[in-house]
């Protein structure tokens, strides 16, 4: 039997319908203007069809899982942590280091981004996580795409995979005042189930992300060495990771570093740094994938790269990088480098290098100015 | 108004037309793998009966069709010519659209017009078996067809990835009955390599090529067959282009372009070697000959014009022709029978002097005009097909806005009614526009053979 710890936030998504773009820290004021929980309904829509699975459930008591697990009509849990009346972040801390004492498999947590940074924070890469959608934002890529399709892939049993996926922070005073501000916070292990894209003639889709990001690196990889004398930037994420793992260079997983050929020349760069670094540099080349569950090329929050950065190092000299899947996953891509003119200079359709040798030609969408 | 422009079946060409004897000078030969030396005739004696060995390399204007061979041609041939009213009309162009129509073969594709006088040759020879590979599957039907009518084994090694998403031509070769094995396989040394290389491979033609020339050169009384790229497959399918011609003068008519789809060549070549062939002897110098195929895979609009091999473990011999590298293997598009990373060898010369021009679409637009065919003319095409159906659509587009009175001509080589999944994936919005990333594999590319 897989062990599986639980937990719902039980505010999660409270703000969003009355307004305030996010729950976190104002509950009060979110309570005040008529908030109702919503989090338990849709953590009941993923656990009902979880009624006959094989699953043991660890979990927390009251509304942070227990109720839930009950009214679903799932007798195989455990009661592991005891949540106080009103619960909090460290709440969900404390009750996912309780999990994994226990040695849960994984942990599923119904919540929004700022529950999924609070499960990482305390579980990091040890196990999966994955999230049933119910905040007010998901810009994170380990939620199910709706709650039933978290049960799907936890009903997948042997036929699930793990993919990276990002968990990104989002900064809410920000974002209340209408920017999306996000910021990458690290990569989460997720379940998921691989899919070969239904009913085509040749239908090979990579379906595994391990194979997918290997080709992407290979590809890109043989571009580096065939032009040696290039500074090159590589941007955050697993991808480019896997980029520098197969040039033998160790790579900040965060952040911007830059190489030239196979040797590292700078880690962790800022803007000031980036800018310093490439002044005199005649060809540049940056290397970036998308980011979040939403399909991020450039957001606002990629303040390393900022518009004089892309204007350096020229828009026809950006690889942008991802697997197929992540590529099925977002129809469209965004750019935004609050500068809305560079935004225009990009276009309406982008290149990514999707495997060794291929690319796909994807919409770009850029917000009004 | 006529819609149908039909010839009796005693109008049927008794001659190839080979494009050879018009050349302005001879093609560069096909060198030997290794030595890097032409090839001669011996060369090929392992895999290929002498028939099709001289044709291939032959300079002679026309070539006789086996009367054994034109008895076979005439379950369906001629094929009929259409005129596309409707769909001029939809377009409200003033140009005029005819698309000869090759879906009324047995196998549903021009395939067969080069697969049964290729069985016939094997057969004459004392030939047993043949192998071959298969992309989609339009080929290997067409083959498993023609070796049962005269009497030979078949085998055919099909792409993995079709192979298990494509059941139903897979199906049509077993009725046919020959024997489908996908590809890589344990069946050969080189699919064994490539599977100790990549377990999960989806499988690529240039791989399947390599299988199925090992098994017709381990066993002496098996050869090999090509459904496309090489000249005498080209000379074989050029029925089409010369019952176009003649179907085009029983209406007054001569096409001022002439558009076909390109992954191997030999349908785009068979539809308009003959035409080319007016252009270079200066009788209709200004037919514009156009060759469509899929971004994800362009050949002939991004590939270098250099030797490469033809298959993907380097059995075939070096062919001077447009190529992408025999080590590319082209995304998976729905237009299977359009993944090759290399083209004919005249194809890739015509268009390199410049007396044909490639085209190339992605796959969601070749879709919208497959629809707007299907939608108009009723046909729904293959995606492959529907490259075509695009070029000649955007041609009368820009006859519209010229106001010119132009004559389209393209092939509409074959049906899509074993390839629904493909529209159903295009109503679903899952169709994925792939592309071949030339600029950063240019400064990737050192693979190509060297040739001195």
């Amino acid at each position: 039997m897989r062990r599986i710890g639980f937990l719902v936030n039980p505010y999660a998504g409270m703000g969003g319908a009355v307004g305030l773009k996010g729950t976190d820290g104002l509950l009060n004021e979110a309570k005040k203007r008529g908030a109702v929980p919503r989090s338990p309904e849709l953590a009941l829509a993923a656990l009902r069809p979880l009624k006959e699975s094989d699953i043991h459930f660890l979990t927390c008591s009251g509304t942070m899982g227990e109720d839930e697990l009950q009214e679903a009509g799932i007798p195989r849990y455990s009661v592991e942590y005891r949540a106080p009346g009103t619960t909090t972040a460290t709440d969900t801390r404390n009750a996912c280091s309780i999990f994994l004492e226990l040695e849960a498999d994984m942990i599923i947590f119904c919540g929004g981004d700022g529950t999924a940074r609070d499960v990482y924070d305390s579980v990091g890469t040890r196990v999966p996580l994955l999230g049933i959608p119910a905040g007010v934002k998901m810009y994170s890529g380990v939620f199910a795409i709706t709650p039933p399709a978290a049960a799907e892939i936890l009903k997948g049993g042997g036929k699930i995979a793990i993919r990276d996926a990002e968990v990104v922070d989002v900064d809410e005073n920000a974002y209340r005042h209408g920017t999306l501000r996000t910021t990458l916070y690290g990569y989460a292990k997720t379940p998921y189930i691989p899919e070969m894209v239904a009913g085509t003639k040749q239908v090979f889709e990579q379906p595994d992300e391990e194979r997918a990001k290997a080709e992407i690196a290979q590809f890109i990889t043989e571009v580096i060495d065939g032009t040696p004398g290039v500074l090159t930037i590589l941007g955050p994420g697993t991808t480019t990771e896997k980029i520098a793992e197969v040039l033998g260079i160790k790579k900040t997983l965060l952040g911007f570093d830059a190489i030239r050929g196979r040797e590292l020349v700078a880690e962790d760069l800022n803007e000031k740094g980036i800018l310093t670094l490439i002044k005199d540099e005649k060809k540049l080349r940056l290397v970036i994938s998308i980011i979040g569950a939403q399909g991020f090329v450039l957001g606002r929050g990629t303040q390393q790269i900022s518009a004089a950065v892309i204007r350096k190092i020229g828009i026809a000299n950006i690889i942008v990088v991802a697997t197929p899947y992540k590529l099925s996953r977002t129809p469209l891509l965004y750019i935004d480098t609050g500068d809305p003119t560079l935004n225009g200079a990009f276009g309406d359709h982008i290149q990514v290098i999707s495997g060794y040798r291929i690319a796909q030609r994807k919409r770009l969408f850029q917000p009004e100015p | 108004m006529q819609t149908k422009i039909l010839l009796d079946e005693e109008q049927m060409p008794k001659k190839w037309y080979n494009i050879q004897a018009d050349l302005p000078s001879p093609l560069d030969p096909p060198l030997h793998p290794q030595t890097k030396k032409p090839i001669g005739p011996d060369d090929l004696k392992a895999i290929f009966p002498m028939e099709l060995i001289k044709q291939e390399v032959s300079t002679q204007r026309s070539i006789d069709i086996p009367a054994d061979v034109q008895d076979v041609l005439r379950l369906w041939r001629p094929s009929p010519l259409y005129r596309a009213h409707r769909l001029e009309k939809h377009l409200k162009t003033p140009a005029k659209i005819y698309y000869k129509w090759e879906g009324v073969s047995p196998a549903g594709s021009h395939k067969p017009n080069t697969s049964i006088p290729q069985a016939y040759y094997n057969m004459k020879q004392g030939v047993e078996r043949i192998a071959t590979e298969t992309g989609a599957g339009q080929w290997g039907s067409a083959l498993a067809f023609a070796t049962m009518l005269y009497g030979l084994q078949c085998t055919i090694y099909m792409v993995r990835s079709s192979y298990t998403q494509k059941p139903y031509r897979k199906s049509m070769m077993q009725v046919w009955g020959a024997e489908c094995i996908p590809s890589p396989s344990t069946k050969t040394k080189s699919g064994q390599a490539m599977l100790a290389k990549d377990p999960e491979t989806p499988g690529s033609l240039g791989m399947a090529i390599s299988e199925a020339v090992e098994d017709a050169a381990s066993h002496s009384n098996t050869n090999y067959s090509l459904g496309s790229v090489l000249n005498h497959v080209c000379l074989h399918q050029t029925v089409m282009g010369l019952e176009a011609r003649e179907q085009l003068a029983m209406v007054d008519d001569y096409p001022d372009v002439v558009i076909g789809c390109v992954g191997g060549g030999s349908n785009f070549a068979g539809i308009s070697f003959p035409f080319a062939g007016d252009k270079l002897t200066g009788k209709h110098k200004d037919v514009d000959l156009i060759g469509v195929e899929p971004a994800s895979c362009p050949t002939l609009t991004k590939g270098l014009y250099t030797y490469d091999l033809a298959d993907e473990a380097g059995y075939t011999p070096l062919l001077k022709m447009f190529t992408l590298g025999h080590d590319f293997v082209p995304p998976s598009i729905h237009a299977g029978g359009l993944r090759y990373h290399g083209d004919s060898p005249i194809v890739s010369r015509l268009v390199h002097d410049g007396v044909m021009r490639g085209i190339s679409y992605h796959q969601s637009e070749v879709f919208d005009a497959a629809q707007t065919f299907a939608r108009t003319e009723g046909i729904i095409v293959a995606p492959e097909t529907s490259h075509a159906v695009k070029g000649a659509i955007d041609e009368a587009l820009k006859c519209k806005k010229s106001n010119e009175k132009k004559t389209i001509l393209f092939n509409c080589s074959g049906h899509g009614n074993f390839d629904m999944s493909a529209y159903d994936a295009y109503y679903a919005g899952t169709l994925v526009d792939y592309e071949y990333p030339d600029e950063l594999i240019k400064e990737s590319l050192a693979r190509i053979p060297k040739v001195p």
